[in-house]
């Protein structure tokens, strides 16, 4: 009895082209318009050899170490600037058109000329200080002891790198990713439609089909439980496809722990099923109310969890944790970002704990308010 | 006239859910109007760009505490528990973009010429790391310098030398900025209106047009007295009402929340370019209420259409920001027309031939993408009508 419901639920549930195109072409049409959106947004704050021009006058050509200090910073892979040469007018075109970030004087006292106040523009002030810094240095200590000069000099070409980067075990902080890890989040969520169908149609009172299948001689329980593994089914299905598009297709890195990420997509998907099945039960309303209490409560968490603006989800956690920790879709949301930039598995069996014990929950509810219900008139 | 009275019956029953949308547009109109509240002035004196950062030190000597100051000019600190959960969180949310650390007994090992280093964990390539590493580079090269050639020096009398070197600084001169118009708070908001507005015009132009298409009313309307040109005329009445009265509900919401710019020749050009954007989605939402065939597809296709047209085109994300692909994708969408219009109006300063040609020409793709949605619709219609 169980395959028979199960083979025709399917087939059933596969018909409805609504549920389908919500639960999986729709999360897969975000998922691409996030790709070709989001994928310049960190590019933003990569660093880029800055554009610059010096006035190539005689005060230039006289002072030899700027000179030097200036094509030393421009040249080789790790260079800071692209230089250009030019007189003062040029410059001041180049200037204009934004061509260059700013152009330098060089002079007893250089002087840097911007049009406005920025990152680049501070990096090139921070390498001309740097510069009269260090001329003010040697001439501190000639000044009290002259014949160092020869030593001095020589000191001046050992300069050091004192900041030593730390490897971290986790993946980059690439924050385009939890843009995806939300969208996933949320596509589990919407398995809520699945499951407010399972409900609705075994409830005698919401549905006709429900009736027909109230006076069927198969326990109330053994049909509900077919049908939603039905469901869970076709939902586990299509978030393999979704997952596997933007894995394999859109490139976007989940770590290297896919068995964990299988667990929790699947983890997810049931609780997805289960939340849409108790609310179905618990709301007595049509069906139109119920579809509006799912994709209200999905896109408030789905926005909680960074979905919309990325810096809710560390404000949340930083000045609510609370709500961080009720919100099924940042507890997925966190998962995935757990299992891609951390190392330990701590935070993600915590997050995993928490969505398992609210799969449960809304099972036992469910379970509660649809058991031995008795309709005495439809 | 029961044609338009049904339409308009139609519209009403519609609300609810039309008002969604209405409501995503002024919600985001405050979000970014409060955003703008305290404007930028526009500055001739230079000012040094701060990184947020995390300094943990685990060395309290005069030499760290120098240090500190040093950074402090170039950065802001921010406090975050010393764990590692803490630290990785705020650098991938970018709460801060780089972490310092320096290691325990740091300055004596500097001073005793052994080789050590400060950690560093930051986003990789990002351009605040290398103005930091510049900035700590500078402070300990020069205490080595001085380490080396000033004899007997103590580490508050390097302090002091590191602290008058440093002070020296190089002049900035910043060019008196032309005056220039930017809107861009306001563009944004106007822009915005590509996704409301189509969200709108397509849901109740399609909802019209699926009763409409119901095959028993149309025989109903075709035994009735109205003539055909009669019951045509009042179904575009019908349509430029409910167009009209969704663009204006929109037009005044923006103009409540920017009160400053309601009078500036350059808004008279975004509600130009925005009627113009609401004849064309009333134009998609007929040619979509044409194809479509069951009100359960009408979201569905809603939500990719505009979704995706607001997504590539610069609504959601600013256009500069998106790939040259996107963009060229989106140039067959008249959301992206629209944007780079209003783009284009926000810098408006000047309103002679010259300026205004680019707007005018990106006003008129608009306007040809709706004529071609209207001619396909009636094709379509023409079509199914012979079938």
């Amino acid at each position: 009895m169980f395959a028979h419901i199960f083979m025709n639920r399917l087939r059933c549930l596969l018909r409805d082209k609504e549920t389908i195109f919500w639960t999986f072409a729709f999360p897969l049409a975000l998922s691409l318009f996030f790709y070709l959106a989001l994928s310049n947004i960190g590019k933003g704050e990569t660093f880029q050899e800055i554009d610059i021009a010096v006035v190539n006058d005689s005060r230039y050509q006289e002072d030899l170490y700027f000179k030097t200090a200036l094509e030393e910073a421009s040249k080789g892979e790790d260079r800071l600037f692209d230089l250009t040469l030019a007189t003062e007018e040029e410059a001041g075109k180049l200037l204009e058109n934004g061509s260059i970030k700013g152009y330098i004087k060089a002079g007893d006292q250089i002087e840097l000329v911007v049009k406005e106040s920025g990152m680049y523009q501070s990096i090139i002030k921070s390498f001309l200080d740097n510069y009269s810094q260090t001329f003010k240095a040697v001439e501190t200590v000639l000044r009290n002891d002259p014949k160092k000069y020869q030593e001095v000099m020589e000191s001046l070409k050992d300069r050091k790198n004192y900041v030593k980067e730390v490897p971290t075990a986790g993946g980059k902080p690439d924050i385009v990713i939890n843009y995806f890890y939300t969208l996933i989040a949320m596509a589990c969520m919407y398995g809520s439609f699945f499951g407010m169908r399972e409900t609705s149609d075994i409830q005698a009172d919401i549905s006709p089909l429900a009736a027909r299948i109230n006076i069927a001689p198969v326990h109330k329980l053994k049909a509900f439980l077919s049908s939603i593994c039905a469901s869970m089914l076709i939902h586990l299905v299509v978030m393999l496809a979704l997952l596997g598009f933007i894995r394999y297709v859109l490139n976007i890195d989940f770590g290297p722990r896919t068995g964990y990420v299988l667990l929790t997509m699947v983890i997810g998907s049931i609780t997805g099923v289960f939340f849409g099945a108790f609310v179905s039960a618990l709301v007595k309303k049509s069906e139109g109310i119920k579809v509006a209490v799912l994709i209200g409560v999905s896109m408030l968490g789905s926005f909680l969890a960074g979905m919309m603006y990325i810096d809710i989800k560390y404000l949340i956690s930083m000045n609510v944790p609370f709500l961080s920790w009720i919100n099924p879709v940042n507890l997925l949301t966190d998962a995935f970002y757990s299992l891609y930039y951390l190392d330990d598995l701590s935070r993600y069996a915590l997050n995993i704990g928490v969505l398992s014990g609210f799969a449960t929950l809304f099972c036992v509810l469910t379970y509660l308010i649809l058991r031995r219900r008795k309709y005495a008139g439809l | 006239m029961p044609v338009y009275n049904l339409c308009m019956r139609i519209i009403r029953k519609n609300i609810p859910s039309l008002l969604i949308y209405l409501f995503v547009f002024v919600g985001v109109s405050i979000i970014v109007s409060s955003s703008s509240a305290n404007p930028q002035k526009a500055v001739n004196e230079f000012t040094r760009k701060k990184a947020d950062i995390a300094f943990i030190s685990k060395d309290d000597s005069p030499l760290i505490e120098g240090l500190r100051n040093e950074i402090g000019k170039i950065a802001n600190f921010i406090d975050i528990p010393d764990n590692k959960g803490d630290l990785q969180d705020a650098l991938f949310f970018r709460r801060v973009v780089y972490i310092l650390r320096v290691p325990e007994g740091f300055a004596q090992k500097f001073i005793a010429g052994e080789e050590v280093f400060l950690e560093k964990t930051f986003v990789p390539g990002s351009a605040s790391s290398a103005y930091i590493d510049l900035s700590v580079d500078k402070y300990l090269n020069t205490a080595k310098f001085y380490l080396e050639h000033m004899d007997n020096i103590s580490q508050e009398g390097l302090v002091a030398y590191l602290n008058d070197t440093l002070s020296e600084e190089a002049t900035v001169t910043v060019l008196p900025a032309r005056t220039k118009t930017n809107l861009s708070n306001l563009a944004y908001t106007y822009n915005y209106m590509a996704y409301s507005l189509s969200s709108i015009l397509i849901l109740g132009m399609s909802a019209i047009m699926m009763a409409l298409n119901d095959k028993d009313l149309k025989n109903r309307m075709s035994c009735s007295p109205i003539s055909g040109t009669k019951s045509n005329l009042q179904f575009f009445l019908a349509c430029l009402t409910f167009s009209g009265a969704a663009w204006l509900v929109q037009i005044i919401a923006c103009f409540i929340l920017d009160l400053e710019n309601v009078m500036t020749l350059n808004t008279v050009f975004f509600i130009i370019s925005s009627l113009v954007f609401t004849f064309c989605g009333t134009a998609l939402g007929y040619l979509i209420g044409s194809i479509v065939k069951g009100t359960e597809a009408i979201p569905a296709i809603t939500n990719v259409v505009v979704l995706g047209s607001c997504f590539l085109s610069g609504v959601f994300v600013p256009a500069e920001l998106l790939g040259k692909s996107t963009l060229k994708i989106a140039s067959f969408t008249p959301a992206y027309w629209f944007v780079k219009a209003n783009n284009q109006i926000a810098q408006l300063s000047q309103f002679d031939l010259s300026s205004l040609k680019p707007v005018f020409s990106d006003i008129a793709v608009i306007f040809c993408f709706a004529s071609a949605f209207f001619a396909l619709s009636l094709l379509i219609r023409k079509t199914k009508r012979y079938n």
